[in-house]
Parts: C-alpha cells; sequence; structure tokens
C-alpha cells in the first residue's frame, strides 16, 4: 500500500512472499534461460508461438489506428494517382505482353532441352499473397511480420519476393502471423548469382552501410565484378527459386591490403510496400546417393572398450 | 500514517485500473514501435515503473517479467532480452520505492533517470553479448524522454485515485 492514500487493509506483515532480491534472481534466470533457449538452442518455437496467439487480439487492436489512417490516406489520394497507376500499369502490361508469350515457348524449350540433359526441374513451387502487417520494432534486427502463418500453409524457409525483387525470407512462422527476415538484417544471407559473369557469391545483410546493404563476401580482389551487376538467385540453395533479382552491385572496394574485395549492392526489393508474394521452397533435391554402409555400428564409448573403433573417426554423413 | 507535509490523501488504487492501464502502455507502445523510430520513450516501462512505486503490491517483477516476454514476441526480438530489462527496472524500482515519493513530482525525475539508464544498458549489452550488436546513437533519447514524461505519467495515473471520497454532484468544482 502506497505511503500516501487510504489503505482499507493494513500492509502485510508477515506474508510477504519471496524478497525482492530472490524475485530479481529468479525472474533474471529465467530471461537468460529464455535467451539462451531462443539463441543458442533454437527450442523457443513454441513458447513464441503461443505467446503470439495470446498477443494476436492485442496486436490487431493495436494495428488499427494504422490501418484507419492509411485508409483515409488512400481515399484522400484521389482518383488522379488511381488513373495515373492504372495507365502505368497498362503500358507495362503491353510491353511485356510479347515478352510473355515468348516466356511461354522458351519455358516449354527449356523444359524439353532440360529434359534431353536429364538435369533437375527448377519448378517454383505454390505461391501465397501476403500483407504486410508492421515492421518489427526492435533496432537491432531487421524484421517485417505477414498476416499469414502456420494456418495459412506457411513454411519457414519459404522465400518473399515482391514486384521488383527478392524480400527476405520466413524465419518464424506463428499460427496467425509469419516473421520475415529482410535481406538487409545482419544474420541474413543469401547465394547470389551475377547475372553478368554466372559466378556465384554469397550476400550477407548489412544494416549500416549505405542505410541497409547487402555485402558480398569472400569475393576475390581479382573477380569480374562492375558496378551495376545484376545479382540474381543461384537456385543451388534449394530455398529460393533461381533467377530471382535480388540487387545491383553500388560500390567496389578493392584495397592493396587484403586478397578479398569488399562489395556492397542494394537490394532490389523495396521493403516498405504492402503487398508479397511468399515462394514455397523449392526443396527438389536429387536423392540421395545410397551408399554402402557398414553393417554393424559402434559407438565409441560405449559397450565394448576392447572393440576396434575405426568406425567411429570415419565420416558417417556427408552434404549433398 | 506518515506522509510528506502538504500532500493530499490519496484513495486507494483500483486493480482494474490499474490493469487497464498498464494494458493501454502495452497498446501505445506497439503503436509507437511502428514508426520505425527507435528513440521513441518505452511507454510500459514508463507505467511500469509508476506502478511499482506507488503500489508495490499490485505490481511486481512478475508482472514486468510477463509484459517484457509480450513485447519480446511483438517485436520478434531475442526472447527474454526485454523481460530482463523490466525485471531489472522493476527490481530497482522497488528498491527506490519508498525514498522516490517523499521527494515532490517535479524533484522525482531526476531520482528515476538512472533507473531508465540502467534498465537501456542491460539491454544494450544483452544484444553486445549475444549478437555483438551497437546501438544505435538515437536510442540514448529514449531514456531521456521517458524521465521526462514522468511528471505527465504521475498526473494521468494518480487523477482516479484524486476524486473526492464522497460523490456530491451539488458541489460546484
Amino acid at each position: 500500500m502506497a505511503l500516501d492514500s487510504i489503505g482499507s487493509n493494513p500492509p502485510p506483515f508477515f506474508r510477504q512472499g519471496l524478497s525482492a532480491l530472490s524475485k530479481l534472481v529468479l525472474f533474471g534466470l529465467l530471461s537468460v534461460l529464455l535467451m539462451a533457449a531462443d539463441h543458442r538452442l533454437g527450442v523457443s518455437q513454441p513458447i513464441r508461438s503461443a505467446v503470439s496467439l495470446v498477443l494476436a487480439p492485442v496486436q490487431w487492436l493495436a494495428l488499427l489506428p494504422q490501418r484507419g489512417s492509411s485508409a483515409v490516406q488512400d481515399y484522400f489520394k484521389g482518383v488522379d494517382e488511381a488513373r495515373d497507376a492504372a495507365r502505368q500499369y497498362q503500358a507495362r502490361t503491353i510491353a511485356q505482353a510479347q515478352r510473355l508469350q515468348q516466356a511461354e515457348q522458351l519455358l516449354q524449350e527449356n523444359q524439353h532441352l532440360r529434359q534431353l540433359l536429364d538435369l533437375r526441374q527448377d519448378t517454383a513451387g505454390p505461391s501465397r499473397a501476403v500483407q504486410v502487417l508492421y515492421e518489427t520494432a526492435d533496432p537491432y534486427t531487421h524484421n517485417i511480420v505477414i498476416d499469414k502463418g502456420a494456418l495459412s500453409g506457411i513454411a519457414a524457409g519459404s522465400a518473399v519476393v515482391d514486384v521488383a525483387g527478392v524480400v527476405g525470407q520466413v524465419t518464424r512462422v506463428h499460427p496467425l502471423s509469419s516473421e520475415v527476415t529482410l535481406l538487409t538484417d545482419r544474420d541474413q544471407s543469401i547465394p547470389v548469382l551475377n547475372a553478368r559473369t554466372g559466378q556465384r557469391y554469397i550476400a550477407m545483410g548489412d544494416p549500416t552501410t549505405l542505410g541497409g546493404s547487402l555485402e558480398l563476401r569472400f569475393v576475390p580482389a581479382s573477380a569480374d565484378l562492375q558496378e551495376g551487376d545484376l545479382l540474381t538467385t543461384s537456385g543451388i540453395d534449394g530455398v529460393y527459386p533461381a533467377g530471382l533479382q535480388v540487387g545491383r552491385v553500388k560500390q567496389i572496394d578493392r584495397r592493396i591490403d587484403t586478397a578479398f574485395a569488399k562489395v556492397h549492392a542494394t537490394p532490389m526489393a523495396q521493403t516498405r510496400g504492402r503487398h508479397m508474394l511468399v515462394l514455397a521452397p523449392v526443396s527438389d533435391w536429387p536423392a540421395r546417393p545410397t551408399k554402402p554402409e557398414p553393417a554393424v555400428r559402434t559407438r565409441p564409448g560405449r559397450g565394448q572398450a576392447s572393440a576396434p573403433k575405426t568406425g567411429a573417426s570415419a565420416p558417417t554423413g556427408d552434404k549433398p | 500514517m506518515i506522509m510528506p507535509a502538504g500532500r493530499h490523501l490519496l484513495l486507494p488504487a483500483n486493480p482494474r485500473f490499474i490493469l487497464a492501464s498498464l494494458f493501454l502502455a502495452l497498446l501505445l507502445n506497439m503503436l509507437l514501435g511502428l514508426s520505425g523510430q527507435s528513440w521513441l520513450p518505452d511507454v510500459l516501462a514508463l507505467a511500469l515503473v509508476f506502478w511499482t512505486i506507488h503500489q508495490p503490491h499490485h505490481v511486481g517483477m512478475l508482472t514486468a517479467f510477463v509484459l517484457g516476454v509480450a513485447m519480446d514476441v511483438h517485436e520478434s526480438a531475442l526472447l527474454g532480452q526485454n523481460a530482463l530489462a523490466y525485471v531489472c527496472l522493476s527490481f530497482m524500482a522497488s528498491m527506490v520505492h519508498r525514498r522516490v515519493l517523499w521527494f515532490p513530482v517535479r524533484e522525482q525525475p531526476l531520482q528515476l533517470l538512472p533507473l531508465f539508464v540502467a534498465a537501456a544498458v542491460v539491454e544494450w549489452l544483452t544484444r553486445l553479448i549475444t549478437h555483438d550488436a551497437w546501438p544505435h546513437w538515437s536510442q540514448l533519447l529514449a531514456p531521456l524522454l521517458q524521465t521526462a514524461l514522468w511528471p505527465l505519467c504521475s498526473h494521468l495515473l494518480l487523477a482516479p485515485q484524486r476524486r473526492p471520497v464522497e460523490r456530491d454532484d451539488i458541489r460546484p468544482l
């Protein structure tokens, strides 16, 4: 009971519960445990999903003002803008119509050639249109939250694209919403292909340079790269379908003292857009080659100590 | 009852009002977070500190922990990052709650500034240790703004307790 209020009952003398310090230790340790479970062990997904399910109505309520204001803005933007946009889209559709017709033929031709060469099919999986709910407020990560979740069939690892190119990847799936990590997040990486030369690189997110960009790592200083080169997904990861536009090389910094060049690229996708497309992971790997395995597996440190441990040191798993 | 001189005797706080104000603070915090500006004050932390100081038997570290986890999930931050900061904040508030109330409202913010700064430092350290990520300089503003908002928060949240004990419809004021 506070010092200066009329108390209906006196403060408890004996039933004080845990002391403040022990409460701090308890909840502090619980928080640290949660962090460890989240960061190191990666087992916190059920907790997150449960909390997000409880939080969903609150979030819906918190998003109401934003939705209202955007609706009002849309209304007052007027017909002119809508007409302009429609005209633009019409022009673009006409420009694309011819290419689209060619694409159909090229697709068939490509399929035929791939069959001839016995190559892997790179078919894009089913896609799903989603809407962006909000951008997360955590200043250390670049995430957005979309309005479809596990109940709508979103799978973790799916690529997210907009009109211009790849936006990011679905990293956490809750029942009613999902979190998409943008390409510019510091922990995000994407395999890319230089469309001009066909060389492959890995682009990592770099949230600080150029207001959010991609950094190509481990690029030899002598690599054939020019400013303005288009980077597309290479499709060798089994996650992103091949050929999606990722970004353009913005600046190349070749230094004498290192063997690697510092290459920065700007992402093509505009993350401020509201409508996006979630592409299911490609995941049609060729079947894993069957390897004749030894009939008896012995585990080191268990069972007979006198058994020869030759099998234990040999590599047992190989990555595809 | 010992209390500072020249202070009104307040009505007991309504637990439902406490709950509603914390819920509203959570909503407001989510709304502020949508703007993507990291210098905006953490309203939830402010409400939490206020109630920990004024009603330590109703609001404590358990509330802080639960609200912190909720914010973590909403922000998709590291799970436990906000929870740890809020629990530390609530602990420090419960340590100083007897002292702070002896000061007039305009001097209380100075007593609370170290609390908000310490909570922010806890959060930065967490991220520095786990992700090696430095905070943006604009985040330094948030604890200062929270401190500056304290008198306003204090007036708003104490208003229901300042009503007269007996309702008198004829009274002119």
